[in-house]
């Protein structure tokens, strides 16, 4: 049965002194795909500036800010609305050939088109010590390990806020063993890379559970192609298979290609941002 | 006059195993040359002193400088010029202009290549390690369409000859290569000091290049524009090469803008003006890749205009050179170069590359450390003649830090052969004579789309240290004007 949301998105900037000129780029509208349907959306912002939607290097929607007069506090507000379809993450069958495929996956092919996917990028790259770190089993199917390995990571890493931030290497999380969704997934998919699949790093929302109006920041999971399957979600933060209740918006080869928000911004002094995310379900009748 | 009462080269030393530019190898002036030796030799030492001085404090007066990066402070210098011209003649000019063009050529489908089909590497003709581990690759670039099919529009092939009296290759620049507007301004300098030479050669004209570089801009420019608007970027006055932005913007007579004159608004990008805004479409970017949109890539920038990025992928304004393209200006995708020529053209290359080691292969790594003090030790990733290493100038415990440093991080370095570059008489303050000193040759090469355009000359960098054999204006080289002979 399809699930409707409206995701509503907050952010408040203040500054201590005026700002003069900035500029904003906000990637945060659910994307259009095989499992997800984008009804509307609606951006509006305190100052009235214009909203420019337009598509970054990535090829997401994303949404401009350009304010053409002086302030001190804006306010942004987006709701989007998202039909998700219900599906069967093990929809698939798999052949006994395990060997042949982790053959497939060495070919030069192979790692040419899904290069920029297998490339170590400053948030996924495993520091020179990885003993203690998780291992396939290259007698098992690569969807066995990469279930393993969402086990694996949300065992080895305990969730915790404001211990790290989005600039924390995999060096600090693997010697701390604490971090967020982000430091999850970039952990995740620097080990699903290290055994040449390809992992990107998602960004997105989260429902947490059915009838459950839940307010939370942003969320991030991973995906990883699997040959004979595709593309596949995994959350490593809840140990789940990303299903109905994960919408996406974006992805990238980590968290730096997938920013919410980025701005340049013209000013001196202090300031203070604040976000919030309410996603609200329904079922569609 | 007869060469018995010439002064100007009485005390010209001339060394073994150098390959001299002026003299043949029975150590008579080549003819090319001989013309001109003898209207020099009609004057003293001491007037073409006089001259050549002259020509420098018209450098100083015309604000024609650059400035020098030193950890401590930047400092501004003219570019050290000597009056005394290089002359190639038009058989072997044809040489470097063929081989110019099918270079750039060769590097602009090179480009197209990586960044949608990747045959090249999928065929296993280059490693996957040019895209994977290049600062410079852009994901962002994968599937783009560039106006004209056009990447590389402006290169900079940077050639010498060795003592076997073959031109080679040391290097494409195809970032934002600089140099141009000296060999103009040589020429004007020239001119101005000793016109009358002139009257005796036909010498191809360089003032030409800024009508050709607008042309051929003009030619890939966005659809469904009509006459494109030009501008050229700069990232502004403290810029090394600001003097030559300018210059470019003034000869074409097109807008010098720096980030904040320009906005983009609904993927079109515009440029502040006191008529109000004004649509851009085609944008000579003198700024690299990471600075030219915040929001796309380095968000730290302030050089570059918000969001230019997006404008440039939905095909609305031209960008030269393409966003990427330097991922192809890397010492390693360099060493590829014969057989990247071969692949996409057909063709055998027509200038030569230098034999190159790739220090990030075990059996080359291992042949590097135990001849280091045979070879030249190049960064791959630097630009302007920074951190290379001349093995047989270094002490041993030099040598050894250079070991350590190519052992730590091989990726990053390559070596080659020292190449002896060729001399050409200099005219030296201190001993007051001419001495020989190394000299290089940077071409300039402009695609368009189906047209193409080298400068005839070019910027010809001169080592004014005795011996030394890096040629670029940041490590204290000069430069001389450079004449292509009509056919």
């Amino acid at each position: 049965m399809p699930l409707e949301y409206a995701i509503t998105y907050k952010a408040e900037n203040t500054y201590e002194n005026w700002v003069s000129d900035a500029h904003w780029q906000f990637l945060i509208v659910p994307e259009e795909n095989s499992s997800q349907e984008l009804i509307s959306t609606d951006f509006t912002n305190s100052l009235n500036a214009i909203n420019e939607p337009s598509i970054n290097g990535y090829g997401f929607q994303t949404i401009r800010v350009h304010p053409k007069k002086s302030f001190k506090n804006i306010t942004f507000e987006a709701t989007s609305k998202v039909i998700k379809k219900e599906v069967n993450p093990f929809d698939f069958s798999l052949s006994d050939h395990h060997h042949s495929i982790y053959r497939h996956i060495e070919s030069l092919e192979f790692k040419v088109d899904y290069e920029s996917f297998l490339r170590k990028t400053y948030f996924t790259t495993i520091p020179e010590n990885d003993s203690g770190l998780f291992r396939f089993n290259r007698f098992l199917s690569i969807f066995e390990n990469l279930r393993a390995l969402n086990q694996w990571t949300y065992d080895h890493i305990f969730f915790k806020t404001e211990v790290t931030d989005v600039n924390t290497t995999l060096y600090e999380i693997i010697k701390n063993r604490h971090g967020v969704c982000q430091d999850f997934t970039h952990l995740f998919c620097a080990l699903a890379r290290q055994n040449n699949i390809p992992a990107r790093y998602v960004s997105g929302y989260l429902h947490q559970g059915n009838g459950y109006f839940g307010d939370s920041q942003m969320h991030a999971w991973a995906e990883v192609f699997i040959p004979e399957i595709g593309w596949m979600g995994f959350d490593p933060t809840n140990n789940l298979i990303a299903n109905e209740n994960h919408i996406k918006v974006a992805h990238g080869k980590d968290y730096f290609d997938c920013a919410p928000l980025k701005g340049v911004v013209f000013t001196t002094g202090s300031n203070e941002t604040r976000h919030s995310v309410i996603v609200a379900g329904q079922q569609q009748q | 006059m007869g060469s018995i009462k010439n002064q100007m080269f009485s005390s010209y030393q001339k060394s073994e195993g150098l390959y001299d530019e002026i003299h043949d190898s029975n150590g008579e002036i080549k003819a090319i040359y001989k013309k001109l030796f003898d209207i020099y030799g009609e004057h003293s030492i001491k007037d073409y002193v006089k001259l050549n001085d002259k020509a420098k404090s018209s450098f100083f007066n015309q604000g024609i400088t650059f400035q020098v990066y030193d950890k401590k402070k930047t400092q501004e210098k003219i570019f050290p010029f000597d009056l005394f011209p290089r002359i190639i003649g038009p058989k072997e000019w044809e040489i470097i202009e063929k081989g110019a063009i099918q270079r750039s050529k060769a590097l602009n489908l090179f480009l197209w290549d990586i960044y949608h089909d990747k045959r090249i590497i999928k065929q296993g003709i280059v490693p996957m390690e040019l895209i994977s581990s290049s600062v410079n690759y852009l994901d962002q670039m994968n599937g783009i369409d560039p106006p004209g099919g056009i990447y590389n529009h402006i290169s900079g092939t940077d050639i010498i000859k060795h003592n076997d009296g073959n031109y080679y290759v040391l290097e494409d620049n195809i970032r934002c290569p600089s140099g141009v507007s000296y060999v103009i301004c040589n020429r004007t300098a020239l001119k101005r000091a000793l016109f009358g030479v002139f009257n005796h050669y036909k010498t191809c004209s360089v003032t030409n290049y800024a009508e050709n570089l607008l042309d051929l801009l003009e030619t890939v420019k966005p659809n469904g524009v009509d006459v494109p608007n030009v501008v050229v970027i700069t990232p502004g006055m403290y810029n090394s090469a600001f003097y030559e932005h300018s210059y470019l913007a003034k000869t074409m007579g097109v807008e010098l803008v720096e980030g904040r004159d320009l906005f983009v608004e609904n993927d079109f990008v515009y440029m502040k003006t006191i008529r109000g805004p004004e649509r851009v479409d085609v944008i000579y970017r003198r700024i690299d890749d990471a600075f030219i949109d915040p929001l796309e890539f380095r968000p730290d920038s302030s050089l570059g205009v918000p969001g230019l990025f997006a404008a440039y992928k939905k095909g609305n304004v031209t960008l030269a050179n393409a966003p990427g393209t330097g991922v192809a200006d890397d010492k390693a995708v360099y060493t590829y170069m014969p057989e990247i020529i071969k692949y996409y053209l057909k063709e055998e290359p027509i200038l030569n590359n230098v034999r190159t080691f790739h220090c990030s292969r075990p059996d080359e790594l291992k042949y590097v450390l135990e001849h280091i003090s045979e070879l030249v030790i190049k960064p791959v990733d630097e630009a302007g003649g920074y951190g290379i290493s001349i093995g047989n100038r270094l002490s041993k415990k030099e040598l050894d830090q250079v070991r350590e440093q190519v052992k730590a991080s091989p990726r990053k370095y390559v070596a080659q052969p020292i190449m002896s570059l060729s001399v050409h008489p200099t005219y030296i303050d201190s001993s007051r004579s001419f001495e020989q000193r190394h000299v290089d040759l940077r071409t300039f090469t402009v695609l368009g789309k189906e047209k193409e355009f080298v400068l005839k000359g070019g910027l010809t960098r001169v080592a004014l240290q005795k011996g030394n054999l890096i040629v670029n204006s940041s490590q204290g080289g000069g430069s001389k004007d450079t004449w292509v002979l009509q056919k």
